[in-house]
C-alpha cells in the first residue's frame, strides 16, 4: 500500500476503505468485465470478423448508431432550447418543469417503452393523428428515434442549464454597447461560450443511447435487418446459446462505449479549459 | 447568478437599439417558450399522463386486480428485496469510496473515479451479459455451480448482482465531489481533540454528508427498482419467481394484458415522480453542505 | 512542557519545507513563527502537532521522543487557520467535543464537562451562545470558539495556525490583545504561526524568523528588530532603505560603528547599507558633509507616523522617511522642496553570514 501513498496521512481509514473499495470493485466490475474481454479472445480475429460483419450485425450497427445519432441531434436542439427557456425566461411553475426534465432520468425504461409504443401505435393518442398522414411511428426505426429521444432529453439541458446560468450578463452587455444586435450577439458571443457544454451533453446523451435497450424495444420494430437494435441482437444470441456471437457483438459496442467515454472527458477538460480562460 | 434579462426591459437605454439587443423580442421570446413548452408536452407530459390513464382504463377494480394478483405481488416482493440488498451495499461501497478518496493522498485517484463511473458508459444488456458469462451454464463458473447445484443465473442472486453493477456508482458519485470540497480540516480537529478513527468518522464526517448520502441513496434507490435491460438478461423470466416489476410488465404488455401491465408500470412511475420530488428538494441541501462555513 | 525539533527535514515531491531545522521551545513560553508564505513555519507546527510527520529529524515534547506518537496521544491543542469548528454542531458540543471522545474510564461525568465548558466560555465571553451554531457566530467569535475547544482538553502544548489571519484590522488587535493576556493567565507553552512582523513583535515572548525552510534567526523581538542577522530579517520585519556604496570613500556610506558588522576593505565595492525609515532625518540645511541632498516627492502627513518620500537628485534613489507628528509639523515640508537627508543606524551585513 505504501506505494501508492503520496503522503503518509494522518487520516485514518485508508486502509480498510481503499481496501473495501477495490475489493468491491473487482468483484462487481473488473473480473465480470474481464471475463468478458476473455471470452472473446477464445474467438480467432477472422471469427470475430466474421460475426460482427455479418449482414445482421452490421444492419443492427447502422440502425443503433444511426438512430441514436439522429436523436442527439434532436435533444441537441430540443435540449439547447428548453435549457434557454428555463434559466432565461419567466415561467410560471418553472421549478415543476425543471424538475420534469429529469423525468427520463427517473422512470424505468421499460414503462417509458410501453407508454411510448402506445402513444405511437396507430390507434394511439399521437399516432392516431400521424397514421392518417402516413407517418407510421411505432414499429418502425422512426420509432427508435422517438424512443432515444426520450431517452436522451435531459443530458442536454442538465449540462447547458449551468453553462448559461454562469453566462455573465456583462458580456452581453458590452456586446450591445460595441453595436451588435441580438442575433450576433447569440451567435458571436453566448452560443460559442455555451458550445463545450453543448456538445458534451450531445456526446453524453449519444452514448446512452446507443447502449439503451427497455424504452426502444417495446416500440421498435424488432425484426432483423430492419428494426432490430444491437442490443436486442446481443440478448436473441444468448438466448440461443451462441455465447461467442453474443461477446463478440458486445466487444464492438464496449470499444466504441469507451470511445466516447474517452470523448466526453476531452470535452469536459476542453469546456473547463475555457471556462477558466 | 441572476439573469438581467428581464429587469432590462424596463430599463431604457435611449434608443430601443440598446435594450432590444440585450433581450429578446416579445414575439421571439413567446414562440421560443411556446415550442420548449410544446417540445415538454409531447416528450415528457403526455407519455407521464398516458401511463395513468392507461392504468385506470379498466377502472379502479381491475386496476386493483391487477397489483395485487399473485404474480404481481412477487415481482414487487423481488423488486423491493432486490432494492433492500443492493442499496445498502452501495451505500457502504460509496462512502468507503469517498473517504479514501476525499480524505487521503494517493496516487490513482482518477482512475479510481473512472472506474467507478463505468457502469454509466455500459449498455444495460452488456451489464449482465458479463454476468452470464461468468455464472451461466457455459460460463466459468457454470459446471462448478451446476455441480453445487447453486443458481446464480436465471435466479435471484443473480438479479442482485446485475442490479449492484448498475446502480453502484450513484452513491459514490454524489458523495465524493461532496467530501472533497468539505476537506479534511474538521476530521484534522477531531484526531487533535483525541477522538479515535471511527469517532471521526460517525460524529464528525457522517453528519457533514447526510443530505448528499440521503440523495444519493434515492437515486440508487430508483436505478435498482427500475432497472430492466441488466435484469432481462440473467433474469430467466420464470413468472412468479425470477420476474421484478419491470419484468412483469414486459410479461403482460406482451400478452397484451395493457390495462395490468400500465397498472404495474404506475406504481413505478409513482416512484419515479417521488424520486423527482425528491432530488428537487434534496437537492438545495446538498448544494448547501458543500458550502464549508465561510472562512 | 518545553519542545524541540532536532534536524527536521520535510519535502513534498521535490519542494523542501523544512531543510534540518532545529528548535527548542521553552516551557511556557509564547513564540511566534514568523516568515513569508512557503517558509515552512506552517509546515514546522504541523509536524509538532503530528498531523504531518518529517522525513528526517526528531520531536521531543519535555525532553521525551515523541516523534512517532500519533496526533491522538499528543495531547496537543491545535486552532486552525480556518477554525475547522464542527459545523453541524453547537457551540457547546464543539468545546465538548474533546472532552467526550475520551475512553470510557478516562471520560469526565456529564456535569464536569458541563462545568468545564461553562467556565471556558466564560473565558472567552460567549457564555450565552453556547446554543449556536458555528455558521451564526462572526469570524472573531469562531476563531474563540476554535481556542476554548483546543484548551478544554487541557493540553500540554497549544498551536496556533495563523490564528488571526482571517479577521478584520479591529478584530484582529482585540483578539491579539486578549490571546496574550489569557496567556499571561495560563502560560501553557504556546506556538503561533503568522506573516504579520507586527503580530509577531507585538505578542511573542520570543520570534523565529523562518525563510524558505531554514531558520534565519531567533530571538526576543527587540532582538530580532534591533540587531537583525542579514538582509533578510532586517527587510522582513520593517521597511528598509538600501544605500549603495559604490566606492570606500567615506562621504557616501556610514554605519552606526557601535553596533554594525563591517565588512572588510576589499568588499567594500558593492556594498549595501541598510536604513530604516525612522531612522533618516531630514533637515533644510547641510549640517556636516554627510547629509545627502534629496527631493521631496509625496507627502502622507495622517497617521502617527507620517511619511515622506524623496529622490536624491545625484542617483535617482528613491528614499522613504518616517518622522514624528511634532517634527514632521516643525519642518512644515512641501513638495519639490530640496532638502537634506542624513541616515542613521546603517546597517551593513557580513555576505552569507548564518546563525
Amino acid at each position: 500500500m505504501k506505494f501508492l501513498l503520496k503522503q503518509r496521512s494522518v487520516i485514518p481509514g485508508f486502509g480498510l476503505s481503499l481496501g473495501f473499495t477495490v475489493l468491491y470493485l473487482s468483484l462487481i466490475v473488473l473480473i465480470p468485465l474481464s471475463g468478458l474481454l476473455f471470452k472473446s479472445a477464445t474467438l480467432s480475429w477472422q471469427e470475430f470478423w466474421e460475426i460482427v460483419s455479418s449482414a445482421r450485425v452490421l444492419a443492427s450497427f447502422r440502425l443503433t448508431f444511426g438512430a441514436a445519432l439522429v436523436a442527439a441531434l434532436m435533444n441537441g436542439a430540443f435540449g439547447l432550447l428548453v435549457a434557454w427557456v428555463l434559466v432565461r425566461y419567466p415561467l410560471p411553475g418553472k421549478r415543476l418543469v425543471d424538475a420534469l426534465v429529469d423525468l427520463p432520468f427517473a422512470l424505468p425504461t421499460a414503462v417509458a417503452g410501453i407508454t411510448l409504443a402506445g402513444l405511437y401505435s396507430g390507434n394511439g393518442w399521437i399516432g392516431r393523428f400521424l397514421e392518417p398522414l402516413g407517418i407510421k411511428v411505432a414499429y418502425t426505426p422512426l420509432g427508435i428515434i422517438v424512443a432515444l429521444t426520450f431517452i436522451g432529453l435531459p443530458f442536454v439541458v442538465r449540462t447547458v442549464q449551468p453553462m448559461l446560468e454562469d453566462l455573465e450578463s456583462e458580456l452581453e452587455e458590452a456586446a450591445a454597447c460595441l453595436g451588435a444586435n441580438r442575433w450576433q450577439i447569440f451567435t458571436r458571443v453566448i452560443f460559442p461560450t455555451i458550445t463545450p457544454a453543448l456538445l458534451t451533453g450531445f456526446a453524453l446523451a449519444y452514448a446512452r443511447a446507443i447502449g439503451e435497450y427497455g424504452s426502444v424495444i417495446f416500440i421498435a420494430g424488432n425484426m432483423p435487418m430492419i428494426s432490430e437494435i444491437t442490443p436486442l441482437l446481443i440478448i436473441t444470441k444468448l438466448e440461443q446459446y451462441d455465447y461467442a456471437g453474443a461477446t463478440a457483438i458486445a466487444v464492438v459496442m464496449l470499444a466504441i462505449s469507451f470511445l466516447m467515454l474517452l470523448t466526453i472527458n476531452l470535452l469536459q477538460w476542453w469546456s473547463r479549459r475555457h471556462a477558466e480562460r | 447568478m441572476q439573469n438581467q434579462s428581464l429587469s432590462l426591459d424596463r430599463f431604457s437605454v435611449g434608443a430601443g437599439a440598446a435594450r432590444n439587443a440585450l433581450t429578446e423580442s416579445a414575439a421571439v421570446r413567446w414562440l421560443l417558450t411556446g415550442l420548449a413548452l410544446a417540445f415538454l408536452a409531447l416528450i415528457l407530459v403526455i407519455p407521464l399522463v398516458a401511463v395513468f390513464t392507461q392504468a385506470l382504463d379498466k377502472g379502479l377494480d381491475a386496476y386493483w386486480a391487477a397489483i395485487t394478483e399473485p404474480d404481481a405481488m412477487s415481482a414487487i416482493r423481488l423488486t423491493l428485496l432486490t432494492a433492500a440488498i443492493s442499496v445498502p451495499l452501495n451505500l457502504v461501497f460509496g462512502v468507503a469510496a469517498a473517504w479514501a478518496i476525499a480524505k487521503s493522498k494517493f496516487r490513482g485517484k482518477s482512475l479510481l473515479i473512472t472506474l467507478i463511473d463505468l457502469p454509466f458508459s455500459v449498455s444495460p444488456v452488456i451489464s449482465g451479459l458479463i454476468y452470464v458469462l461468468i455464472f451461466g451454464l457455459q460460463g466459468w463458473f457454470g459446471p462448478w455451480l451446476a455441480e453445487h447445484d447453486i443458481k446464480i443465473i436465471f435466479a435471484i442472486p443473480g438479479l442482485v448482482l446485475a442490479t449492484i453493477f448498475v446502480t453502484f456508482p450513484f452513491v459514490a458519485r454524489e458523495l465524493i465531489p461532496l467530501m472533497q470540497a468539505q476537506g479534511t480540516e474538521e476530521e484534522e480537529a477531531a484526531l487533535v481533540l483525541g477522538a479515535s478513527g471511527w469517532q471521526t468518522f460517525f460524529r464528525v464526517t457522517l453528519p457533514n454528508v447526510i443530505w448528499g448520502i440521503l440523495y444519493g441513496v434515492i437515486l440508487c434507490n430508483a436505478r435498482a427498482m427500475g432497472e430492466f435491460g441488466a435484469v432481462s438478461v440473467v433474469s430467466g423470466h420464470i413468472r412468479g419467481l425470477t420476474n421484478t416489476m419491470p419484468l412483469h410488465v414486459e410479461i403482460l404488455y406482451n400478452e397484451y394484458n395493457f390495462a395490468a401491465a400500465f397498472a404495474v408500470a404506475s406504481l413505478l412511475a409513482l416512484l419515479a415522480l417521488f424520486t423527482l420530488a425528491a432530488k428537487t428538494l434534496l437537492g438545495k441541501k446538498v448544494r448547501q453542505e458543500a458550502q464549508t462555513t465561510t472562512k | 512542557m518545553s519542545i524541540e525539533v532536532q534536524k527536521i527535514t520535510k519535502k513534498f515531491g521535490t519542494y523542501t519545507a523544512l531543510d534540518q531545522v532545529d528548535l527548542t521551545f521553552p516551557s511556557g513560553e509564547l513564540v511566534a513563527l514568523l516568515g513569508p508564505s512557503g517558509s515552512g513555519k506552517t509546515t514546522l507546527l504541523r509536524i509538532i502537532a503530528g498531523l504531518e510527520t518529517p522525513d528526517t529529524g526528531r520531536v521531543l515534547f519535555a525532553g521525551e521522543e515523541a516523534t512517532n506518537r500519533h496526533v491522538r496521544e499528543r495531547q496537543v491543542g491545535f486552532v486552525f487557520q480556518h477554525y475547522a469548528l464542527f459545523r453541524h454542531m453547537t457551540v457547546f458540543e464543539n468545546i465538548a467535543f474533546g472532552l467526550t471522545v475520551r475512553p470510557r474510564g478516562e471520560r469526565p461525568t456529564k456535569a464536569r464537562i458541563r462545568d468545564r465548558v461553562m467556565k471556558l466560555l466564560g473565558l472567552i465571553q460567549l457564555d450565552n451562545l453556547a446554543d449556536r451554531y458555528p455558521a451564526q457566530l462572526s469570524g472573531g467569535q469562531r476563531q474563540r470558539v476554535a481556542l476554548a475547544r483546543a484548551l478544554a482538553t487541557e493540553p500540554k502544548v497549544l498551536l496556533l495556525d495563523e490564528p488571526f489571519g482571517s479577521l478584520d484590522a479591529k478584530v484582529r488587535q482585540e483578539l491579539r490583545r486578549w490571546l496574550r493576556r489569557m496567556h499571561n493567565e495560563i502560560h501553557v507553552t504556546s506556538v503561533f504561526v503568522t506573516h504579520d512582523q507586527e503580530e509577531a513583535l507585538e505578542l511573542a515572548d520570543r520570534v523565529v524568523v523562518m525563510n524558505q525552510a531554514k531558520v534565519e534567526q531567533v530571538g526576543t523581538p527587540e532582538e530580532v528588530y534591533e540587531n537583525p542577522v542579514n538582509p533578510f530579517v532586517f527587510n522582513f520585519l520593517g521597511n528598509v532603505n538600501l544605500f549603495h556604496c559604490r566606492d570606500q570613500v567615506a562621504g557616501e556610506f556610514w554605519t552606526n560603528s557601535a553596533a554594525a558588522i563591517s565588512a572588510s576593505a576589499g568588499e567594500k565595492v558593492g556594498t549595501v547599507g541598510y536604513a530604516r525609515p525612522f531612522d533618516i532625518q531630514i533637515s533644510r540645511t547641510a549640517d556636516t558633509n554627510e547629509d545627502i541632498a534629496a527631493i521631496v516627492l509625496f507627502i502622507q502627513g495622517a497617521g502617527a507616523l507620517p511619511r515622506i518620500e524623496m529622490r536624491r537628485p545625484d542617483n535617482g534613489q528613491i528614499v522613504q522617511a518616517e518622522l514624528p507628528r511634532d517634527r514632521f509639523r516643525q519642518l512644515g515640508l512641501r513638495i519639490g522642496e530640496r532638502v537634506f537627508i542624513r541616515p542613521t543606524n546603517v546597517r551593513v551585513f557580513e555576505p552569507n553570514y548564518r546563525i
